[in-house]
């Protein structure tokens, strides 16, 4: 398995230029970090380098497409970004099954390993956020989102969970499982996040998260999405805890009206012509109880909130005019990445293993609401605040590296930092892909599987959502991150050619690295050439999901092939 | 990695030395003839499953990509037309418009049947005989598991490195702004420009893998403004186009010498297959040994 000769003869050269596939081999696992139904996590050490990743496992649940769309869009979206704020997919890593039986090689998605994630930092009650703090994180988040939406994605996802916050004080953006191409003029300067000309699916966002447009079934959405997750995240910041936090899709909506108001004509402009909008007309008025609650925000901190949590998607803020935001500017300033202090490890999954005991057991159930608005019915429990972290049962939790909580970041010395200016990461090349993510297309102009019209559609198949993990092996000690749809369903897949029932169930692959980290982040991407060139590619690393073939070699046939070739191919190779 | 508009993924110098086909011991010419062959191939194939153009160049050059440098995949390991057919169902896959696996399944079948690879197609269809090409059930499990395989071969061999940009919609920008739509003959001018991009695709050269899109578009915008006789402005336009006058030079070569090639492969095969399998390759090896010996 070490990659001994790799080690020992430095590359010869052979410049990779399409690089991203290695073997597993080179990576030492440390520790599971999580199991769940839709895949593993392993925190990993590379051998070549020393450095931590987190390796997420692709699970093949359902061949009949062959390599999973999802994920491999996912691939492919995250191959062509690169941003500080924006979790780096490092490469790909491919396990050959040792048994002779299993056939298929299985996949791991390589980042880079990350000490929290932002929901298991609020959840830890060693770590107390100062204000300035909170602004770097925030800015950092603003960054990220900027970018992605400057570069046409919508993350769609947007959560406490699946932001990864190393212990240099970095935030980045994780789990891609969601997002898509966004194809509509990126926002501008002070125009708010724009108009969508065409439909994309509803069911997305993790509910607690979900902004209140796609509540109502907004088909014909905008960055404005994400934007309200931030704000949400934002909130919860001050409140160490997620803030709507309701218990269906309706019950969220009741939340957010309760908080910021009900809606208007004036604080949302076209609301009561949305699929979703009758029931609510029945609702008592709120007037918003927003101030109130979170006067602690402070004037200019309590108007960026309000500019997040804005109903009207149209005039909610973009990312570029929060990062101007003059809360940015005002004291306290926001605190230096390298000054936040470090914390212990804190993920998700610990924090909702920690607390295991003192809150209620997920709900049973796992009806599928099916009323005509699919959006609108289910029994729904709490929906999973999961994160990128699948979670596992704590037993296979290894031994934790357990830091005295809140160390200073000053004692370690010697950030590798970049240089002044990488905050801005660049301006985005690539304003428009053309060719690319194209694929998700919800509904092509014959789309006929009404499952995403205005006829009934076969079930909100999210409300079941809590309750599909405990399908999983572990049985009801185990909690599974399952966003706000069933693994079958992922929202993208609507297309035409494929019914419900034919959805891959790879689901999420929602995890990312876990687990503790003294490396922290790591912080230089190298661009290119993250060859490893000396792999050895006779041979193994060639099978790679293929069934052995019979006894097929490369090395046949020595009749026609120089002698020396086997020779000269390792020099080659290597 | 940045994703750009503009650039795309080059082979490198190494990539194109050599070839782990030609490590394989597979002579360059027939190398060549079979990337050319698979590469028509999956253009047959994308036309026959209705996928737009930019789909099926996405293919190409996946298919192309595949072949290149040491690592790259060896037609005495994989053969060609496995290697398309997973081409073009992981671009229709990525693309507004996936093609089933029984779909790619049934036209490969369809274009296998074709006795010879520059048959005649008026006659093609004359002796069109649904028979041959059934897939039957049976068969169609074995293939479409071949299929799932080539497909992960070339993500792998690709390093998962999917992003491909492509001329196309540059060229037109290309000749909005030299307003070359304000001519009579822009709409002959315009479908001359992607007739060459789309030559290019095939060419033995792999512009598509050495050349950037800016200048790909602006040779074939060159070339087929020439032979369109569309006046463009009399400076060296192509500049700002981020093209120098001797890569145009060397572009507008390569181009036109596809159709030299072309015609070359059509004479040497004549009413032959070109071997896209393993087994074909093979075939063909000991036919060149044998003759070879016979000399």
């Amino acid at each position: 398995m070490a990659n001994t000769t790799a080690a020992a003869t430095p590359p010869k050269g052979i410049t990779r230029r399409f690089h991203g596939c290695s073997k597993i081999g080179e990576y030492e696992m440390i520790q599971k970090l999580g199991e769940g139904t839709f895949g593993e996590v392993h925190k990993a050490r590379d051998r070549r380098s020393g450095k931590m990743y987190a390796l997420k496992k692709i699970l093949m649940h359902n061949e009949k497409d062959g390599f999973p769309i999802t994920a491999l869009r996912e691939i492919k979206l995250l191959k062509i970004i690169s941003h500080d704020n924006v979790l780096k997919l490092e490469e790909m890593a491919v396990e050959r099954p040792k048994a002779e039986g299993r056939k298929r090689a299985i996949l791991y998605m390589v980042t880079p390993y990350m000490s929290h994630d932002l929901s298991g930092l609020l959840d830890n009650p060693d770590v107390q956020f100062t204000v300035a703090q909170i602004k770097c994180y925030m800015l950092q988040l603003f960054k990220g989102l900027r970018y992605l939406h400057d570069n046409h994605i919508l993350h769609r996802d947007m959560k406490a969970a699946n932001l990864l916050i190393s212990n240099r004080g970095r935030l980045q953006i994780a789990d891609f499982g969601l997002a898509r191409h966004y194809d509509e003029p990126v926002p501008q300067r002070g125009r708010g996040n724009g108009e969508a000309r065409r439909d994309y699916t509803s069911l997305v966002v993790t509910r607690w998260y979900r902004p209140p447009e796609l509540l109502l079934s907004l088909r014909r959405y905008t960055p404005a999405i994400d934007l309200w997750g931030a704000g949400c995240v934002f909130g919860e910041m001050f409140k160490r805890k997620p803030i709507l936090t309701g218990h269906s899709d309706i019950n969220q909506a009741q939340i957010i009206f309760e908080l910021v108001g009900s809606p208007n004509n004036e604080s949302m402009p076209g609301w009561d012509s949305l699929p979703g909008a009758q029931s609510v007309k029945d609702w008592p008025r709120q007037t918003g109880s927003i101030t109130n609650k979170f006067n602690m925000l402070g004037r200019t901190g309590l108007d960026l909130f309000q500019k997040l949590l804005m109903l009207d998607w149209k005039k909610r803020i973009n990312a570029i005019d929060a990062i101007e935001h003059p809360y940015f500017k005002e004291d306290p300033k926001p605190m230096r990445e390298e000054d936040i202090p470090r914390f212990n490890d804190s993920h998700e999954l610990d924090r909702r293993n920690a607390r295991k005991d003192h809150l209620p057991a997920a709900p049973a159930g796992g009806t599928v609401g099916g009323g005509p608005n699919g959006e609108w019915t289910g029994p729904g429990g709490p929906p999973n605040t999961g994160g990128p972290w699948m979670n596992g049962d704590r037993q296979r939790y290894g031994a934790r590296d357990q830091g005295p909580p809140g160390v200073p970041a000053g004692g370690r010395g010697g950030f590798d930092r970049r240089p002044p200016g990488y905050e801005n990461g660049g301006p985005p090349q690539g304003r428009h892909q053309p060719d690319w993510g194209n694929g998700g297309r919800e509904r092509g102009p014959g789309y006929g599987g009404g499952r995403h019209g205005n006829g009934p559609p076969p079930g909100d198949r999210r409300h079941i959502l809590p309750h599909q993990a405990r399908h999983g092996p572990g049985g009801g000690d185990r909690d599974t991150y399952i966003p706000s749809y069933e693994g079958g369903a992922r929202p993208r897949e609507d297309r035409r050619s494929r019914g419900p029932d034919e959805r891959p169930g790879d689901g999420r692959r929602g995890s990312r690295d876990s687990g503790n980290s003294r490396d922290g982040f790591i912080n230089d991407r190298p661009d290119h050439n993250r060859g490893y060139g000396g792999r050895d590619r006779a041979g193994d690393s060639r099978n790679f999901g293929r069934e052995r073939r019979d006894g097929r070699t490369r090395s046949r046939s020595p009749d026609r092939r120089d002698r020396n070739r086997d020779r000269d191919r390792d020099i080659y190779r290597r | 990695m940045q994703a750009s508009p503009l650039a795309n993924f080059q082979a490198t110098v190494e990539q194109l030395e050599t070839s782990g086909s030609q490590l394989d011991g597979i002579p360059v010419d027939l190398e060549e003839s079979i990337r050319f062959a698979g590469a028509r191939l999956t253009q047959a194939a994308g036309v026959l499953l209705r996928l737009p153009q930019e789909v099926i160049a996405q293919a190409i050059i996946l298919f192309t990509r595949f072949w290149i440098g040491p690592e790259g995949g060896s037609l005495a390991e994989f053969g060609a037309a496995h290697i398309s057919a997973g081409s073009l169902y992981l671009a229709a896959k990525l693309s507004a418009f996936p093609k089933s696996a029984r779909s790619i399944v049934n036209v490969y079948a369809f274009l296998d049947t074709i006795p010879s690879t520059y048959a005649d197609l008026e006659q093609l269809w004359r002796e069109n005989n649904p028979e041959e090409y059934y897939v039957s059930p049976g068969t169609y499990e074995r293939r479409r598991s071949t299929l799932f395989n080539m497909e992960k071969q070339i993500l792998k061999v690709l390093g998962f490195q999917l992003q491909v940009t492509l001329p196309y919609t540059l060229a037109i920008t290309y000749l909005q702004a030299l307003s070359a739509f304000d001519d009579p003959g822009a709409t002959d001018l315009a479908k001359r420009t992607f007739a060459h991009l789309n030559s290019a695709l095939l060419s033995p050269q792999l512009l598509l893998l050495t050349h950037q899109p800016p200048t790909l578009a602006t040779a074939a915008i060159y070339l087929a403004a020439k032979e369109t006789n569309v006046k463009l402005p009399g400076v060296d336009w192509w500049t700002i186009f981020d093209t120098d006058r001797e890569e145009l030079g060397f572009l507008v070569v390569g181009l036109l010498s596809v159709e030299t090639f072309a015609t070359a492969e059509k004479a040497k095969w004549a009413d032959r297959k070109v071997p896209l399998t393993v087994e074909e390759v093979n075939a063909e090896m000991d036919r060149r040994q044998s003759e070879n010996a016979g000399e």
